[in-house]
C-alpha cells in the first residue's frame, strides 16, 4: 500500500460554518507531510478527522486503507497520535502513563513493558521514568507524549503542532527525531504554523487558509514556482509607492506590497541590481524566498496572522 | 441544537468492548490503590458519624418506628444514602476534571477507546466506590449486631444498582455544567432533598398531603424500600417494580450520557 492517507472533498462543519471546506490530498508512505497555515485555518480539524478524534461532516477519508467514517477504531489502534493538548495522566508516573495507554490499545502487558522501556530510552526519558507528570518540564512532557503515541508500533504518526511552545533546543531535537523516525518507520503527518518547521521537515506541504488548500507540493518547488529565486524587500515612502510600482511593472518585475514595503520576487536570471536602480529605498533586504512569501502571495497576509 | 444520536458507532466484539471498559475502570482503581487507606477512610467515616449521631444519638429518643427500633429502621437508608452521595460526587467532580481540565477523555479517545466505553468504565468505577462504602459500613455495623443475616448480600446487590443510577446521573450532570460551582445546583436541589425525603429518616407515609406519592419519583425511595425490605420488613412483590424503575432509568441515562459525552469529546 503506497497511499497512507487519501482525502476526497472532506468537510468539517460546525453549525453553519465550514472550518474545513472540501479539501483533497494524499499522503504517501515514507513521507513527512505537513499541513501549514495560520491559527484557525482548519489544519487541526483536518488532523482530528484523520486520527479519528472528530466526525467527518462530508467527503471521503481513507487512512491506512481504512474508511475513517466506519473503521475509526481500527485506524486509532494502528496509528500514533500526538495531540497538541497532551492530556497526560497527572495522577501517574511517566512509565505508568505508557503502560496505561498500552492498556487502552489492548496490548498485552508482557509485550507493552519492554516496549515502554525501549521508548523511554529512545526519548531519553530513562532518568524520569518514575516521576509524576506535574514534575515534568514542557519538553519532557512533549517527549513523553510522542513516546505514548508510539506505544502501539504505529504505521503512521500524526503530530498536531509538535513544537508549539517549546524552547528552541527542544524544537531542534524534535525535528531531528522526526527525521530519524521517517527514515526508520515511515510516514509522518504534522500540522504547523512555523514555516521554518515545514521547510526543514516536510517533503510536501499543503498550505491551508479558511479551510481550503491554497497550494500543495514540495516546499522548495512551491517557493520556486510561486515566488522565484530571490526576494528584494524595499521599504519606501507611502507617497512614492505608486510611482515605484509603475516602474517595476514596466520592467516586468513581479512584486507584492506588504505594508510600507515592496517585496520584489525575482526569477532565476533576473538581477537584483536592476531592481535597486529602479526603486530608491533606504532599507533594502535581499534574501532567499520562503514559505511565508508563498503564503503571503496566496492569502494576502502573514502566516502568523500579524496584520500586514 | 440538541443531538439525539451518537455522532458515530462501530460495532466490536463484546469481549473487546468489555476489555476496554475494564481499562477505564482499572485506571481509576490504580489511582485509588495508591492512596487506598485515605480514600477508604474518607468514604467510611462520614456514614459512620451519621450512624452514630442520627441512628444512635437522635434515634434513642424514638422508642420504635414501624414496629422496629429506630436504628434498625434507619440503617438500610443510611447505606443507600451514603453510597448514593459517594457515587454521585465521584461521578461529578472527578469526571468534570477529567473532561475539562486534564483532557483525559480526549486523549483516551486517541486509542481504541470510544466514548461509550469511557461512559461505562467511569460509571462502573463510581459505582464501585459507592458500593465499597456500603460494604465497609455493613462490615463495621455487623460488629454492633446491626447486620446478622445473609440477606445483607442481596441488599448490597440492590445498593450496586442504586449506585449505578446515581453514577449515571452524576456523569450526565457533568456533561451539562460549565464549572465546579454549577455542580452544587443539582446537588442541593435534588440529591440532598432526596436523601431527606425518600423514606430515609422517617417513613414516606408521614409526608403531608399527597407528597408520599411524589416521593416515588425519587429513585432513592425505591432503593431504600428494597434494602429495608430485604434487611428488616421482609420481601414483597412490589420490589420487582422498584427494581424495574431503577433499571429503566439506568438504561435511559447510560444512553443519554453516551450521546452527551460523545458529542462533547468528538465534536
Amino acid at each position: 500500500m503506497k497511499t497512507i492517507v487519501e482525502a476526497k472533498g472532506i468537510v468539517k462543519r460546525y453549525g453553519e460554518k465550514n472550518v474545513v471546506d472540501g479539501i483533497d490530498f494524499e499522503v504517501s508512505r515514507g513521507e513527512i507531510f505537513g499541513l501549514l497555515g495560520p491559527n484557525g485555518a482548519g489544519k487541526s480539524s483536518v488532523m482530528k478527522m484523520m486520527y479519528g478524534a472528530s466526525a467527518i461532516s462530508e467527503g471521503e477519508l481513507f487512512v491506512i486503507g481504512l474508511n475513517a467514517k466506519k473503521n475509526f477504531r481500527e485506524i486509532k489502534s494502528r496509528v500514533g497520535v500526538i495531540p497538541q493538548e497532551d492530556g497526560l495522566d497527572e495522577e501517574f508516573t511517566v512509565f505508568e502513563n505508557l503502560m496505561l495507554y498500552a492498556g487502552y490499545q489492548l496490548i498485552d502487558k508482557n509485550v507493552a513493558r519492554p516496549r515502554a522501556e525501549d521508548l523511554l530510552r529512545l526519548m531519553h526519558l530513562e532518568d524520569h521514568r518514575d516521576k509524576f507528570i506535574p514534575e515534568l518540564s514542557g519538553g519532557l512532557r512533549r517527549r513523553l507524549t510522542i513516546a505514548r503515541g508510539m506505544i502501539n508500533n504505529p504505521e503512521v504518526l500524526f503530530l498536531d503542532e509538535p513544537t508549539a511552545g517549546l524552547d528552541p533546543d527542544i524544537r531542534l531535537w524534535v525535528w531531528e527525531f522526526l527525521e530519524k523516525i521517517r527514515a526508520e518507520m515511515g510516514t509522518v503527518v504534522l500540522t504547523t504554523h512555523y514555516m521554518e518547521e515545514a521547510e526543514r521537515l516536510c517533503d510536501r506541504v499543503a498550505i491551508l487558509e479558511n479551510g481550503k488548500i491554497l497550494a500543495l507540493g514540495a516546499p522548495a518547488q512551491l517557493i520556486l514556482s510561486k515566488i522565484g529565486a530571490e526576494v528584494v524587500e524595499l521599504k519606501v515612502e507611502q507617497k512614492d509607492l505608486g510611482y515605484y510600482l509603475e516602474r517595476l511593472k514596466e520592467n516586468n518585475f513581479r512584486y507584492q506590497v506588504v505594508g510600507s514595503s515592496i517585496n520584489v520576487h525575482l526569477d532565476e536570471g533576473q538581477n537584483n541590481q536592476d531592481v535597486l536602480s529602479l526603486v530608491f529605498s533606504r532599507q533594502v533586504t535581499i534574501r532567499r524566498p520562503n514559505l511565508n512569501d508563498v503564503f503571503l502571495r496566496l492569502a494576502g497576509h502573514n502566516l502568523r496572522g500579524e496584520p500586514v | 441544537m440538541i443531538k439525539w444520536k451518537e455522532p458515530r458507532t462501530e460495532k466490536i466484539p463484546l469481549t473487546q468492548k468489555w476489555a476496554l471498559i475494564y481499562q477505564i475502570w482499572n485506571r481509576n482503581f490504580l489511582q485509588f490503590k495508591r492512596f487506598w487507606v485515605i480514600s477508604l477512610l474518607w468514604i467510611l467515616i462520614e456514614p459512620l458519624f451519621i450512624l452514630g449521631a442520627i441512628g444512635y444519638g437522635l434515634g434513642s429518643f424514638v422508642s420504635t418506628i414501624n414496629g422496629v427500633s429506630y436504628i434498625v429502621f434507619f440503617f438500610p437508608a443510611l447505606i443507600c444514602t451514603s453510597s448514593m452521595f459517594i457515587s454521585y460526587f465521584v461521578s461529578t467532580y472527578d469526571n468534570f476534571s477529567k473532561l475539562n481540565f486534564q483532557k483525559l477523555f480526549t486523549s483516551q479517545m486517541t486509542t481504541a477507546i470510544e466514548p461509550q466505553e469511557i461512559v461505562l468504565g467511569e460509571i462502573l468505577w463510581a459505582t464501585t466506590k459507592g458500593a465499597m462504602s456500603a460494604v465497609g459500613v455493613s462490615v463495621i455495623a455487623s460488629f454492633f449486631g446491626l447486620v446478622d443475616s445473609w440477606r445483607i448480600f442481596p441488599a448490597l446487590g440492590v445498593i450496586v444498582i442504586s449506585c449505578l443510577f446515581f453514577s449515571c446521573f452524576g456523569l450526565l450532570i457533568t456533561t451539562f455544567v460549565k464549572n465546579y460551582d454549577q455542580i452544587i445546583y443539582p446537588s442541593s436541589g435534588l440529591i440532598i432533598p432526596m436523601s431527606l425525603f425518600s423514606g430515609t429518616y422517617f417513613p414516606i407515609e408521614n409526608l403531608p398531603f399527597g407528597l408520599k406519592y411524589f416521593a416515588y419519583i425519587f429513585p432513592l425511595t425505591h432503593s431504600v424500600r428494597m434494602v429495608r425490605g430485604l434487611l428488616s420488613t421482609g420481601f414483597d412483590y412490589w420490589m420487582i417494580l422498584n427494581l424495574a424503575y431503577l433499571l429503566i432509568l439506568i438504561y435511559i441515562l447510560i444512553k443519554w450520557c453516551s450521546i452527551r459525552l460523545a458529542n462533547k469529546i468528538l465534536n
